[in-house]
């Protein structure tokens, strides 16, 4: 990978315009205008994390010194310490990125048409939440990385409050709760790593303690790693968290939710990755990460499979994917790793396939409960057709892409002696179609009993949104290498150069 | 210790609780398939232990099997432990937490 030893220009934008477009849309509150300035934002953010080159940029500090030629370098081969507080844009980065601003196009285009009031501030808390996530996924040092999970913990608040039911209002007082206890943990384990190491750059944090060591604080690395843990917990709803978090997913708008799951699967990506490089190499590190991720895999699928709303449904489901991704990273190979960072960007698609069929069905007056029968397939079969697709990938049935990430943490697992784990994988995934099938067979293909809008006019955003992304489903399904050349390199060029 | 046919009666009978009237809804086929499913999950869990010791999953393995079908139904306690209550999930947070800080310190 080409190294640039100067700022990169497109980084700052990647934050600074949806930060900007935060402040204008709410100074805006009601207007018209909001809808086509949240859409140019959004779509000049995908456009720029589209073309940007691979780069850092650093805010204070500097870069390691290279004494032969006198200037800054990025070079991992110069034995010098970076001392800058840094942000890394590089292929993985940008397929996390991408995929995500294009959620944040649909979801934008869907807040306006279907939102009526108070826009501004609902589309204010949805750009800065996209920006927490493209923050997190580029930093390189401790204090960005609190910094982005405290805003990003504070911006989900924000969000599920704008949804505007009392559920969603309980639902965010809870999550607000815990993101004191998490986010005060996470500062106590970055404090305590700064201490022992004395930088607060991350790839500096790893060049000590794998050339100097601890010194005998151990104890004191292995704290801070409990915290550590929490906040990863936290970000991502890993048990025993995941009632907090799927209800922030089923208690905000489906489209909002698409974007807030994005945003923990980033999280989770890239906090998994941090703590791999530093702690990975302590003993019981990865064992407590692989029991965490299955503990998640687990009661997330099965307390699906209890659910009587198809919103709480995917909730759960996201909630148990979101163990797949982590348990990819836990296993510590570069195929795990591989396996669990194409998990997220497969689950990121998949579950916002199922997000948009749940909001079109709020036009045909909210018809989510399981207890009823709508038949909804009959009014509009494309839409049956599309969450039945969707379903299907999130199932991992080939040639869709969730097979595709399956299959590699599959073997991951077998490679790395836990053939147990294998079978949970597979147990998940023909639960996630038991979860589903249940649901979609109630609302979509059951003969109605219940009434449900006759007329309904579901918007082209949302049809075109999911047949896009079941697209995209079904493109990197049969064709994977078109997202794992994005994180092969990343990964086996030991994450940052 | 109770059969595993007298555990489906005593699912069943909860379950004909819960829903007055027809108990073969698709609600039921949730909880039966959650049921199935969690039993099965905990089992291949406790077998994995044996990345610590054979021993240990062994006894791991014997223990679950064991209280499972002695809690069976467990189901209904796991949709219990769920909630979203605060007190609730910050017990299980805690216990989280002290585990892990102590499997961490004491194991490495």
């Amino acid at each position: 990978m080409t190294t640039i030893p100067s700022n990169l220009w497109s980084i700052p934008l990647i934050v600074a315009i949806p930060l900007l477009a935060a402040i204008v849309v709410n100074a805006l509150y009601d207007k018209r205008a909001i809808r086509y300035i949240s859409i140019i934002s959004a779509l000049l953010t995908l456009g720029i994390s589209i073309i940007s080159p691979y780069g850092y940029h650093w805010f204070t500090g500097h870069p390691a010194f290279d004494p032969t030629t006198f200037t800054f370098t990025f070079d991992p081969g110069i034995p010098g310490f970076r001392l800058s507080l840094e942000f890394f844009f590089g292929p993985m980065q940008q397929i996390m990125i991408v995929i995500s601003s294009l959620i944040l196009v649909f979801c934008v285009i869907m807040a306006t048409s279907g939102l009526t009031k108070h826009q501004g501030p609902y589309l204010a808390m949805i750009f800065l939440l996209f920006a927490s996530a493209a923050i997190i996924i580029m930093v390189n040092d401790l204090y960005h990385l609190w910094i982005a999970v405290e805003i990003g913990s504070l911006i989900v608040v924000g969000v599920v409050v704008g949804s505007g039911t009392s559920i969603s209002h309980k639902a965010a007082l809870k999550y607000a709760y815990f993101s004191a206890i998490c986010g005060s943990g996470l500062a106590i384990a970055l404090a305590l790593l700064l201490g022992i190491t004395g930088f607060p750059n991350v790839s500096d944090v790893v060049r000590v303690i794998n050339i100097f060591g601890v010194g005998g604080m151990e104890t004191i690395l292995y704290i801070s790693f409990g915290f550590f843990i929490l906040s990863w917990m936290y970000a991502g709803g890993l048990a025993p968290l995941h009632p907090l978090k799927s209800e922030v997913y089923g208690a905000s708008y489906p489209h909002a939710t698409a974007v807030l799951q994005a945003q923990s699967k980033l999280m989770l990506v890239a906090i998994g990755i941090i703590m791999l490089r530093i702690f990975g190499t302590l003993p019981f590190v990865k064992e407590v990460m692989i029991f965490l991720s299955i503990i998640t895999m687990m009661l997330g699928v099965v307390i699906a499979l209890l659910q009587i709303d198809f919103r709480w449904i995917i909730a759960y489901l996201i909630i148990s994917h979101s163990g797949l991704v982590t348990l990819g990273i836990a296993l510590g190979t570069k195929e795990g790793i591989i396996g669990g960072i194409f998990q997220a960007v497969n689950d990121i698609i998949y579950m916002s396939v199922l997000l948009f069929c749940c909001e079109a069905l709020y036009y045909f007056g909210g018809a989510t409960s399981t207890r009823g029968s709508f038949g909804i397939a009959k009014k509009s079969p494309w839409l049956c057709a599309a969450v039945l697709l969707g379903a299907f990938a999130a199932s991992g049935i080939p040639p869709f892409n969730g097979f595709q990430s399956e299959i590699i943490l599959i073997q991951a697992s077998i490679n790395a002696g836990f053939p147990e784990i294998a079978v949970i994988i597979l147990m998940v995934s023909v639960t996630t179609l038991i979860a589903l099938l249940r649901a979609i067979y109630r609302i979509f293909l059951k003969p109605p009993e219940n009434e449900v809008a006759a007329n309904a006019q579901i918007p082209k955003s949302i049809t075109i949104g999911t047949w896009l992304f079941i697209i995209l489903t079904i493109i990197i399904g049969v064709y994977p290498d078109i997202a794992l050349r994005f994180i092969v390199p990343f990964v086996e060029g030991g994450f940052l150069p | 210790m109770t059969s595993i046919s007298t555990s489906y009666e005593k699912l069943k009978k909860f379950l004909d609780e819960f829903i007055s009237g027809n108990g073969y809804t698709n609600i039921m086929t949730g909880y039966i398939t959650g049921e199935l499913q969690f039993l099965i999950f905990i089992i291949v869990l406790a077998a994995l232990f044996r990345m610590f010791s054979f021993p240990l999953a062994i006894i791991m393995l014997i223990l679950v099997t064991a209280l499972a079908l002695y809690f069976t139904p467990t189901i209904i306690g796991v949709e219990k432990e769920n909630s979203n209550d605060l007190n609730r999930v910050l017990y299980w947070f805690l216990i989280y937490f002290a585990i892990i800080i102590a499997i961490t310190l004491w194991g490495g």
